[in-house]
């Protein structure tokens, strides 16, 4: 290799598999000893042709699909698309179907950052964190399962509607959940906001200043902790959150801790909402009937998730199946914000900072970009692409020789 | 000493097949206790021994671009680094098998060779994670080595003698805790660091640099890394219980102490987040040698 500045540079590769990535994600750090200098990131490794596999579902089973576009926030997928069906279809699902739906969200919502701040715990070293806050995020996960069948992938709702009503059992149950996640909530915000270890980690790492969030376009908590405005509850409300409104939760400091607070403090705004709307859960019906072809158009609807805004386009051309889907979820936007965060931080801060936007790498996934490492043919005459008529070629020739 | 009695003392008692079955349940101790605090089940009691007899079996893999000596002779230098310094120390809360004037200084010196070999055994490697691994375990090296090595020698200094049997002969009528609290502490967290356990595991801090420097160990040399690593933690143990807790009169007192210790090594384990390096070498050369240097500055004055 020549001796040029570049062959001198050391690279600490993080991913495909590593362990501190839970889903393939490609990440490359230049270091100068500890500081690292300078960050790529390559994604694409999860990618699984969802929106593709869309065209050539009717409707309804679209809203299996869609569920499994992410593990943790399955429900706002499904949520985001049957409003966009609906809306195309220019009906409107029961207030108390909307009413369920958010109830649904903001279980998840809580699931969700309970599940990020265990994550974020493990890389900072803070095992026991981690632990006790997966503990405590089973109690929501029984919740979930006792109202929906399911740990994951709840499947809560249909075209038109929710599938399942929340029965006043079901609301003692919840409440009763939530009580004790409360007290429990406020511990760990006291931790989060007291552990002199712990600062020592989060305290001036990785700050983000409003502009910056603004100018890379961060979403979710992640800019909500930079002070940028931006959460979609609220901006726009949808379903039942025009009826039971949110009070954003901001932060002015834009550091980890910053991330960890605003978390946490969303988590007590979930709390508070999904009581208010159990003590007043409109009567009615559960769903409406919807027609098995949707009239041809497009539409837009953006729903506020655990990580961000997540973006769904529908196009539909009057048929039973849709024409194009397009999903843009929240991580994709934050992702520039690690690679220009890390640099200048310590190597031991990067999973902290790639935690704090709290990556969901496949569904984030949209192409799959192929690289030619050595730009050019490989040793056994073959060219290190293949078309698939060749790879078909090499394997029977392979198969062959044995 | 006979051929017989010295090949006991390598062999089965204190150092060998004692040394090694109590490291590997010492391990599992630290390992059940953490579990418990973190609310997990936590491993069986013969897990350590499981992975041990696991590892061994396993294939020894030499990565391109090691110097294979090296490679394969870290992992039993750093080893019997352990177990020849089991000869020097009052095991089981009987006298030392071995002595000489001056033997604290070489069993400190026997317990560093553990870190060194894995410093490089990292450097050995051109995996980018045991590189940095690597530099991380040495500049840890330079920072809890110091303190630790004053917070010891000041009881040599109280006893007035270099020789470990004569410093435990000290420590047993006084429980110099009370006098040199200071000391203990340092010498305490100074095992931890040695023994690179949270909040001191930056050098092995998994999702940063995967394993750190023993990223491109497998089989046998990791085997051996980790038998050090639980022969280390019991070593460690002994001596500090027996310099500063009254010394150790008979294995009973010796299970006790070294047991209250090792619990409130695990409670500080799951307390703590991991500590960069910068902020353990920051956390050593600012606070603990200077609570070190106090308690000297004490002892001298009173």
């Amino acid at each position: 290799m020549p001796d040029t500045a570049a062959s001198k540079r050391f690279t600490v590769p993080i991913g495909p598999q590593h362990p501190a990535l839970k889903e393939p994600g490609h990440f490359e750090f230049t270091v100068d000893g500890e500081i690292v200098t300078n960050a790529y990131v390559r994604l694409g490794y999860a990618h699984r042709g969802i929106e593709k596999a869309a065209e050539s579902r009717n409707w309804v089973q679209n809203l299996y699909l869609l569920e499994r576009v992410c593990g943790i926030c399955s429900h706002i997928h499904g949520f985001a698309y049957s409003l966009a069906v609906e809306r195309l279809a220019n009906i409107e699902a029961p207030p108390r179907a909307q009413a369920i739906r958010v109830i649904v969200a903001e279980l998840e919502r809580i699931h969700s950052h309970l599940l990020w701040m265990g994550v974020s715990a493990h890389e900072a070293g803070f095992d026991t964190l981690f632990m006790y806050s997966w503990r405590d995020r089973e109690t929501i996960m029984d919740v979930l399962e006792g109202l929906t069948g399911n740990r994951v992938n709840y499947s809560a709702n249909v075209l038109g509607g929710v599938k399942f009503d929340v029965t006043p059992t079901q609301a003692d149950i919840i409440r009763k959940g939530l009580t004790f996640l409360e007290e429990r909530t406020k511990h760990y915000l006291d931790v989060i906001m007291h552990d002199t270890m712990f600062l020592q980690r989060t305290r001036g790492i990785g700050v983000m200043t409003r502009s910056q969030a603004e100018v890379m376009g961060a979403l979710g908590p992640t800019a909500r902790a930079s002070n940028v405005q931006r959460d979609l509850r609220v901006e726009a409300p949808y379903a039942a959150y025009k009826d039971f409104p949110v009070q954003m939760v901001l932060d002015t400091r834009g550091d980890l801790e910053a991330r960890f607070e605003v978390r946490i403090n969303e988590l007590f705004e979930s709390y508070r909402l999904i009581n208010q709307i159990l003590d007043n859960l409109p009567e009615g019906e559960l769903n409406v009937r919807v027609p098995r072809r949707i009239p041809a158009g497009e539409m837009i609807v953006r729903l506020e998730a655990p990580r961000g805004e997540v973006f769904y386009f529908i196009k539909s051309n009057g048929t039973d199946k849709l024409e194009r889907l397009k999903v843009r979820t929240p991580t994709i936007c934050n992702m520039t914000s690690v690679v220009r965060l890390s640099v200048g931080h310590q190597l031991a801060d990067v999973p902290m900072i790639l935690a704090g936007i709290d990556p969901c790498f496949s569904c984030n996934d949209r192409t799959v970009q192929i690289r030619q490492a050595d730009g050019g043919a490989q040793p056994n005459g073959l060219s290190s692409l293949m078309s698939w008529e060749e790879l078909r070629q090499y394997a029977i020739r392979k198969y062959e020789a044995r | 000493m006979s051929t017989l009695s010295a090949l006991f003392a390598i062999s089965i008692f204190p150092g060998g097949l004692f040394l090694l079955s109590s490291g590997l349940l010492y391990e599992w101790g630290n390992r059940k206790l953490l579990a418990l605090l973190q609310n997990r089940v936590g491993p069986r009691w013969f897990q350590p021994l499981a992975d041990t007899i696991k590892l061994l079996a396993k294939e020894e893999v030499i990565p391109t671009g090691t110097n294979k000596f090296l490679f394969i002779g870290l992992p039993m230098v750093a080893l019997a680094g352990g177990l020849t310094a089991a000869l020097y120390v009052p095991l089981a809360g009987l006298a030392p098998s071995a002595s000489f004037d001056g033997d604290l200084i070489m069993v400190f010196y026997l317990l560093s060779l553990l870190t060194l070999c894995m410093g490089l055994a990292g450097t050995n490697t051109v995996s980018r994670f045991s590189l940095i691994g690597a530099t991380r375990t040495l500049t840890q090296v330079f920072s809890y080595e110091a303190p630790f090595l004053l917070a010891l020698l000041g009881v040599a200094a109280a006893a007035g003698s270099w020789q470990i049997s004569n410093i435990t002969a000290y420590s047993g009528q006084h429980w110099l805790i009370l006098t040199q609290p200071l000391g203990f502490l340092v010498a305490l967290i100074g095992l931890m660091g040695k023994l690179e356990m949270p909040p001191f595991d930056a050098p092995e801090a998994h999702t940063e640099i995967v394993a750190g420097a023993l990223t491109e160990y497998s089989g046998r040399g990791l085997a051996f890394f980790h038998l050090g690593k639980a022969i280390e933690l019991v070593i460690g143990l002994t001596l500090i219980a027996a310099f500063f807790l009254g010394g150790l009169s008979n294995p009973l007192w010796f299970l006790i102490k070294t047991l209250a210790l090792l619990f409130i090594m695990v409670v500080l384990q799951a307390l703590l987040a991991r500590l960069r390096i910068d902020q353990t070498v920051g956390l050593w050369w600012r606070y603990g040698v200077l609570l070190v240097l106090v308690q000297w500055l004490l002892m001298v004055l009173l």
